[in-house]
């Protein structure tokens, strides 16, 4: 861990650009059709049980990095290795969002440029960022949450002023009951976004203020669902579900559909500017914690020289995830969230706190006996 | 004799023979030194000539071995100076290289059978000569007490009390300190046969007389700026905060230059630590010369890879007063009137005094206006090269037909027009800036009518290029700080590149590089962004807005000490209730009733 102190502010920024991140241009929750934002909302609800999760292990060991306390917690070699799962996963996820957005950049605009130069310089972007440290980065969320907060609400605004939004389209709500909503919160929106809460476990000893954590995390959760709603329902209303399923990017078309006095039309630097803003602090804050578990776990006293290295494995596993985008997409949808995302964010945590559970209570009943 | 007493011990013959030696050599020292004075009476006997030839280290080498001899060597040091005038005054001969400017004037005092030769050693040119004339030179050819018949020791007091009329004197006894205060503008006075100088305060001399500033103009406000003299840079600021909170320490910086350098801050407002850090960094500071502040400044500086300022300077001594009174600490440099100003934050580049005296509303609209300013300067010439090679959809139709059809005839590439023109203009800024005031007309002449008029006609660039980079360069012109907009200038070649290379993708990329970097950046330990990043909600007010001076309750909070109340409560003006319509048919109301 370096030695560096961020507020209980600024972890709430991170963790809304988080969410948000790569979140916000994928038709997120579709499955539930007009139920999508009601599925995003339940998701959050879900994400607030799960990080609870987190919460109760950070009291445990509020002043240490988990690679550390999960040796603590379960023993020395199966804590390491279950460390080093953790710092794959994380390089897996880092990896998913860097080629989420390769192939965005690449569908939105850049169709002649290499895949491989779009993703190198994000993650340049990202290694140079992660060499300043934790500080500098929330500090960097803090000025893009303004920018990103000033897109959101004149896009908000334009949409609305410009007669686009057809609340026919959200409508009928539950139209097939509450069991394809409730199936889709479970599946999908639980683990993508709110559940990737989990990297920031490697944060919260950052925080000067460890009292605050639990309002912060859950406050900033609630709020990314309710953005990451309202924008699924703003997409929806605009384009009508049937074309929010098919396109890759919906926000994007939601925000091409503004025109507006002849002059604010093909705003596509809005959504580029919010998607990248958003993909930048993802994939920084999963390398980061990356980088930082890595240097924890093998006792590396310069974290940032691991920066570089990481962001190479990063770079090479993201053009070597999937063969293409479609197979890409599938994997994220399929295979990640029951084979990943379900047992590192659910079963595993849930499992090392029963563990320390028992044992601190254990231990709680020694020190009443002496 | 500590030797003998331990190896004869219980000889009591030898013991007593040890003491006797003892004050035998005693007596002998002071026979020694009195012969010694009385030598050094006689200018020509060069003795002190030869020992100065080995030079001061030496001599006092040889003085130490011959110490049994002379038995002077303990009381004397290689620094010191010399009981005669004669030597004295040569040796500062031969310091100065017989400098013409260094001028000597032997006087004589004392009554008619003692004479008493005394000199008076200025620097011409440093000194003011009306003090030297006057208060000095005068005085002692004319004071009664001084043609009595004095003792060099006597002289020295009764001058030193009685005669010199000027505030600052004292006396000195070491080379160094002589030939610092010498240099420094101030008048000596010698006595022979005293080891001791005095030091009169005689500075003075030709300098530039306050005028108005010529960098950080303002519409509103003083109109005075500093000048190169540190003495009258502080006083400057002293007539503004008149009040003995405000402290000043002195040191001198610079092995050859020795240059006067001060910080002042307030007391109790000013953050300790910040203090104690400049301090130390400026003792720290080890080179030969220091001609001006951008020497310090970035001898001092935090972070030395960064085209930003993290070191504020200016030439208005209000602002000065303004940011000691937020807990800033200023450094003065003799020399040069642009006083540094630590520690500084990003927005602070983006403010003016004026914004503290024109109302709240106005301020507030042209801070906006500035941070857009810096933004197009930073952006402009990037946003056309993107938006023109890579994302011509973006642009509405009508101008895209525009843009295209004046792009039609040009040979090149946005990004190399671009770069034709911004490059053409750093030659003209460049140009028009060296030059003297009537070729700079020409210049401009030549460059924005011959240059920019004939490139378009001849087709080389399209004329909305032009207009991007004539926006541009307004836009870098007009942000108040030079020093920011400096790093604009050499910022944007980087963004135009970065645009041409990958659009706005590489823009937005580049974008958020630059803000990590800003974020990245401290000054004195004070994040460069704050008070927005990290985001202290109570400052905000006095960031790209500026809130009512009435509602400025506290200083900045990062900066400032325990004193950081700036003014009491419900300062908001409560005027006497207005005779409105409203008001006065409510009044009728009550009075009916």
């Amino acid at each position: 861990m370096e030695k560096a102190r961020i507020s209980a502010f600024q972890l709430f920024i991170l963790i809304v650009l988080f969410e948000l991140g790569s979140a916000m241009i994928v038709p997120l929750a579709i499955e539930a059709k007009q139920g999508a934002w009601l599925a995003i909302l339940i998701g959050a609800a879900g994400g607030c049980g799960i990080f609870l999760i987190y919460y109760a292990l950070f009291r445990y060991y509020p002043d240490e990095s988990p690679v550390h306390f999960v040796r603590h917690i379960i023993g020395s070699v199966p804590g390491k290795i279950v460390a080093f799962l953790y710092i794959l996963y994380f390089l897996y996820l880092s990896a998913r969002v860097v080629r989420d957005f390769g192939e965005m950049l690449i569908t939105i605009a850049y169709v002649e440029t290499p895949l491989f130069v779009l993703n190198l310089l994000m993650v340049l972007l990202a290694v140079y960022t992660i060499r300043k440290g934790i500080e500098v980065l929330a500090r960097t969320g803090e000025l893009l949450f303004i920018v990103l907060a000033f897109l959101f609400l004149s896009a908000f605004l334009l949409i609305a002023a410009g007669g686009t939004l057809d609340y026919g389209n959200l409508k009928p709500v539950m139209g097939e009951g509450l069991a394809p909503i409730v199936k889709t919160a479970f599946t999908q929106t639980i683990y993508f976004p709110f559940g990737e809460i989990f990297a920031f476990m490697m944060i919260m000893p950052y925080v000067t203020d460890p009292k605050k954590v639990k309002r912060t995390g859950l406050l900033a959760i609630t709020a990314s669902g309710f953005v990451l709603a309202s924008i699924m329902a703003a997409n929806t209303g605009v384009l009508g579900v049937e074309l929010v399923n098919r396109s890759l990017f919906p926000l994007l078309a939601t925000i091409q559909s503004i025109e507006l006095a002849d002059f604010l039309e093909r705003l596509d630097v809005y959504f580029m500017l919010a998607a990248i803003i958003g993909g930048f602090v993802k994939i920084t804050l999963f390398l980061y914690v990356s980088v930082a578990a890595a240097a924890d776990l093998f006792k590396v006293k310069k974290p940032s020289q691991l920066a570089y290295p990481l962001g190479v494995v990063v770079l090479l596993l993201s053009i070597m995830i999937a063969g293409s985008l479609p197979e890409h997409i599938q994997e994220g949808i399929k295979l990640v969230p029951l084979y990943l995302h379900l047992p590192f964010q659910v079963i595993l945590p849930a499992l090392v706190l029963l563990v320390a559970f028992v044992r601190h209570k254990g231990r709680g009943k020694e020190g009443e006996a002496k | 004799m500590q030797e003998n007493k331990n190896i004869s011990f219980g000889h009591n013959e030898f013991n007593i023979q040890g003491k006797v030696k003892g004050a035998m050599a005693s007596f002998f020292k002071r026979r020694k030194k009195s012969i010694q004075i009385s030598k050094n009476e006689e200018p020509g006997s060069g003795q002190e000539k030869k020992k100065e030839e080995t030079g001061p280290m030496q001599a006092g080498k040889s003085e130490e071995s011959s110490a049994g001899k002379s038995g002077e060597a303990s009381q004397k040091q290689p620094d010191a100076l010399y009981t005669s005038l004669a030597a004295n005054l040569d040796k500062i001969k031969r310091k100065t290289g017989n400098s013409p400017d260094v001028v000597i004037r032997p006087i004589k005092v004392g009554g008619a059978q003692a004479e008493l030769e005394t000199a008076v050693v200025y620097v011409k040119g440093l000194v003011d000569d009306q003090s030297i004339h006057d208060f000095l030179i005068e005085s002692l050819m004319n004071n009664a007490e001084l043609q009595k018949e004095l003792s060099p020791e006597k002289a020295m007091k009764t001058i030193k009390d009685d005669v010199v009329a000027i505030g600052g004197i004292k006396s000195v006894k070491k080379w160094d300190d002589l030939f610092a205060d010498l240099m420094s503008g101030n008048a000596l006075i010698l006595i022979d046969g005293s080891e001791e100088a005095l030091m009169a305060s005689t500075q003075g001399g030709q300098r530039r007389s306050v005028q108005e500033p010529t960098t950080n103009v303002a519409i509103r406000g003083s109109k005075e700026s500093f000048t190169e003299s540190l003495e009258t840079n502080q006083a400057m600021v002293r007539r503004i905060i008149n009040n003995p909170d405000l402290w000043v320490e002195s040191m001198n910086l610079g092995k050859m230059t020795k240059t006067s350098v001060s910080i002042m801050y307030i007391n109790g407002i000013a953050k300790k630590e910040i203090v104690d850090e400049v301090r130390t960094r400026l003792k720290q500071i080890d080179i030969d010369s220091i001609l001006e502040s951008g020497y310090i400044e970035q001898l001092i500086e935090d972070q030395t890879m960064t085209t930003f300022p993290t070191v504020y300077h200016t030439e208005r001594p209000d602002a000065v007063a303004g940011n000691l009174l937020e807990g800033r600490v200023a450094v003065f440099v003799n020399g040069t009137p642009f006083v540094l100003l630590a520690p500084a934050v990003f927005i602070q580049f983006f403010q003016s005094v004026e914004d503290y005296y024109a109302r709240f509303d106005i301020s507030t609209a042209i801070r906006f206006l500035r941070v857009l300013i810096f933004f197009i300067s930073l952006v402009g010439p990037a946003v056309y090269i993107a938006a023109t090679t890579f994302h011509q959809e973006m642009i509405p139709t009508a101008l895209a037909i525009i843009v295209a059809a004046q792009r039609e005839s040009s040979p090149f590439p946005a990004f190399v027009e671009a770069i034709i023109m911004e490059v053409t203009f750093e030659i003209l800024r460049e140009a028009g800036l060296r030059l003297p005031k009537a070729i700079g007309a020409t210049v401009s002449i030549v460059g924005g009518l011959v240059v920019g008029q004939a490139a378009v006609q001849a087709g080389i660039v399209s004329p909305a290029m032009l207009i991007v980079v004539a926006i541009t360069a307004i836009a870098s012109f007009a942000t108040p700080s030079y020093a920011i907009a400096i790093s604009a200038r050499l910022i944007r070649f980087l963004f135009m590149v970065s645009a041409a290379m990958f659009g706005f993708y590489g823009l937005i990329l580049a974008l958020i590089m630059l803000i990590v970097h800003l974020c990245s950046l401290r000054s004195f330990g004070i994040p460069y962004m704050s008070p927005l990043a990290p985001v202290i909600p109570s400052e905000l007010g006095d960031t790209i807005v500026r809130k009512p001076l009435w509602a400025f309750g506290k200083r900045p909070q990062l900066i400032a000490a325990e004193n950081r109340t700036r003014e009491g409560k419900n300062q908001k003006p409560k005027p006497p209730e207005s005779r409105g319509m409203k008001h006065y048919t409510r009044k009728e109301e009550k009075d009916e009733t």
